[in-house]
């Protein structure tokens, strides 16, 4: 018998225990009254985007108000327990993003996932050029089918008004996809 | 010239015990399994991974690398599972596994590092009598090919990498375009033909030692008709300062000197900390060139702004001190052709001792 050419990933062992996300959090079916949380992946142009989403949900969607703003520390790593707990305290639903580089835009699809984990709904904004590595992600954490809202890239280049507007313009399909309403969720 | 008989009937006894049909099955298996950078593997076995556990004195279950994000590790016994694979000699294991602590000291490799868009290579600074013993190329064609530890220690870091990480291109990894000879960027340093101290023990680490950062670009001056230290310094500003790879405040960089300008340099008086000196003065441009460029604002990331004088000088480096700049000397004494490194993100300033081999 030869000598059996070793594994260099060391993974075979490591990945069966990721529990597979049984499903969403529960929908509410409108967003009025909804405490709306926000959470900034530092970079460019999310926090702008962010805070016109929440502006819009409160004035057009009837939600009640932005309870809380956060930027995270790491834009690569997801967010943690406690974090997830802060948010969970003082909010209804979760927007974050934006996914525009490599690491943060995995990293945002993690976040949305252990949102819905904790029960929160939440509506991750990825720009189209990370599709792959945002599916790998969502792969990895037991969610293969987790959907988000995609927006065209590049977003960093926007200017205020421009950002707005795309604000404006994906504002149905994040409402869809914290409520359940038309197709959002998986 | 024909070869006598005995020592063709020698060298054809000697192939015949190799199977080269089995070894190309091997590397082609390694290929399906995902496992390659795109060039052939060593298949690597049990006995030749012992023979790399062997020189260090480390337990193979050790974690020398977690990513959070990932929540992914690598063990003693993965580095050398990829580092055989990458091709290296049991010996060089000992300078992997310091390239990889030293690279494990960079914020970045801990974070978003590896799945940059700006995919950025490590730079890998091995000093130390380490150097000759192992073969390390210090002097010509430093930066390329054709030397088996400069090219498998680098290689190893980004089998590791890919392999225990799991970031493979396209996928968690984002690299836009990449630079140019990522995972080969591993050098000596030219300490025989070099007027200042090893880089290494600048840090205060004495001996066989490792040092490393990550990079986002490479880019050489060539400067091989002045006497002027200045003059020549004054190249080196200029590329440092331009403003093509640079989006945040500051940026970090460094300079792999070849012997013919840092003996110039050392001629004109200057310690590695008058470069650095002179380089962090002169390094930068104006509002107004970086205006012109749409990179005038500074505030978190370098965009349009308006709101500085046209004329102020921005500074590229943040400061004087040594971890903003990386000074090493490498190369052959037979040009004036010196590499400008930029950092992908911030230098931890340090080195790392590598241990001596424990059974080689």
């Amino acid at each position: 018998m030869p000598n059996a050419i070793l594994d260099p990933t060391g993974r075979v062992k490591e990945e069966t225990g990721k529990p597979s996300l049984e499903g969403l959090a529960p929908r509410r079916t409108d967003l009025k009254g909804a405490r709306i949380g926000l959470l900034d992946n530092t970079k460019h142009n999310a926090l702008l985007f962010l805070q016109e989403v929440g502006r819009l949900l409160v004035d057009e969607e009837g939600a009640a108000e932005v309870s809380i703003v956060e930027t995270k520390r790491s834009f690569s790593v997801p967010v943690d327990e406690e974090i997830v707990n802060r948010y969970k305290g003082s909010c209804d639903v979760v927007v974050t993003g934006v996914g525009d580089c490599g690491s943060c835009s995995a990293a945002a699809v993690a976040d949305g996932i252990n949102f819905e984990r904790a029960g929160l709904p939440a509506a991750v904004v990825l720009t189209d050029a990370f599709l792959v590595t945002g599916r790998t992600m969502a792969t990895m954490q037991g969610a293969p089918d987790y959907e988000w809202v995609v927006t065209q890239h590049p977003m960093a280049i926007l200017e205020e008004d421009q950002v707005k507007a795309r604000a404006k313009q994906l504002l149905p399909e994040i409402v869809a996809m914290l409520t359940g309403s038309t197709g959002g969720g998986r | 010239m024909t070869t006598a008989p005995q020592e063709s009937a020698r060298e054809s006894a000697q192939e015949s015990a190799l199977d080269p049909d089995a070894a190309q099955a091997a590397i082609e298996h390694c290929y399906e399994q995902g496992w390659s950078d795109g060039l052939p593997l060593v298949p690597a076995t049990r006995p030749l991974v012992d023979r790399f556990l062997a020189t260090v004195e480390r337990a193979p279950d050790e974690i020398i690398g977690h990513l959070p994000q990932l929540d992914r590790s690598v063990t003693v016994e993965l580095a050398a599972i990829n580092a055989a694979m990458a091709g290296c000699l049991p010996a060089y294991f000992p300078v992997v596994l310091a390239a990889w602590e030293a690279l494990s000291r960079e914020r970045v490799t801990g974070g978003g590092g590896w799945q940059s868009t700006s995919g950025p290579s490590p730079l890998i600074v091995v000093n130390g009598p380490i150097r000759k013993e192992l073969g390390f190329n210090c002097a010509g064609g430093v930066f390329g090919p054709g030397f088996r530890p400069n090219m498998t220690v680098a290689r190893a870091i980004g089998l590791i990498v890919r392999n225990a990480y799991g970031i493979h291109p396209h996928e968690l990894e984002q690299a836009t375009q990449g630079l140019p000879g990522r995972w080969q960027i591993c050098l000596g340093e030219n300490e025989e033909e070099s007027p200042w101290t090893p880089l290494a023990e600048e840090n205060g680490v004495t001996g066989n030692a490792v040092t490393t950062t990550l990079l986002r670009t490479c880019e050489y001056v060539d400067n091989r008709h002045t006497q002027s230290a200045e003059q020549l310094l004054g190249d080196f500003a200029d590329t440092i300062g331009r403003s093509g790879s640079w989006i945040f405040t500051h940026a970090g960089a460094g300079v792999v000197f070849c012997p013919e300008h840092a003996q110039l340099l050392a001629g004109a008086g200057y310690s590695r900390d008058d470069v650095r000196q002179w380089l962090w003065e002169h390094s930068g441009r104006t509002t107004a060139q970086l205006a012109a460029a749409g990179k005038d604002d500074d505030r978190r990331v370098r965009g349009p702004g308006g709101v500085r004088a046209p004329e102020e000088f921005q500074r590229t480096l943040p400061s004087p001190d040594p971890k903003n700049l990386l000074i090493a000397v490498a190369g052959a004494r037979n040009a004036g052709i010196s590499m400008v490194v930029r950092f992908f993100a911030d230098w931890s300033g340090t080195s790392v001792a590598i241990p001596d081999p424990k059974d080689a």
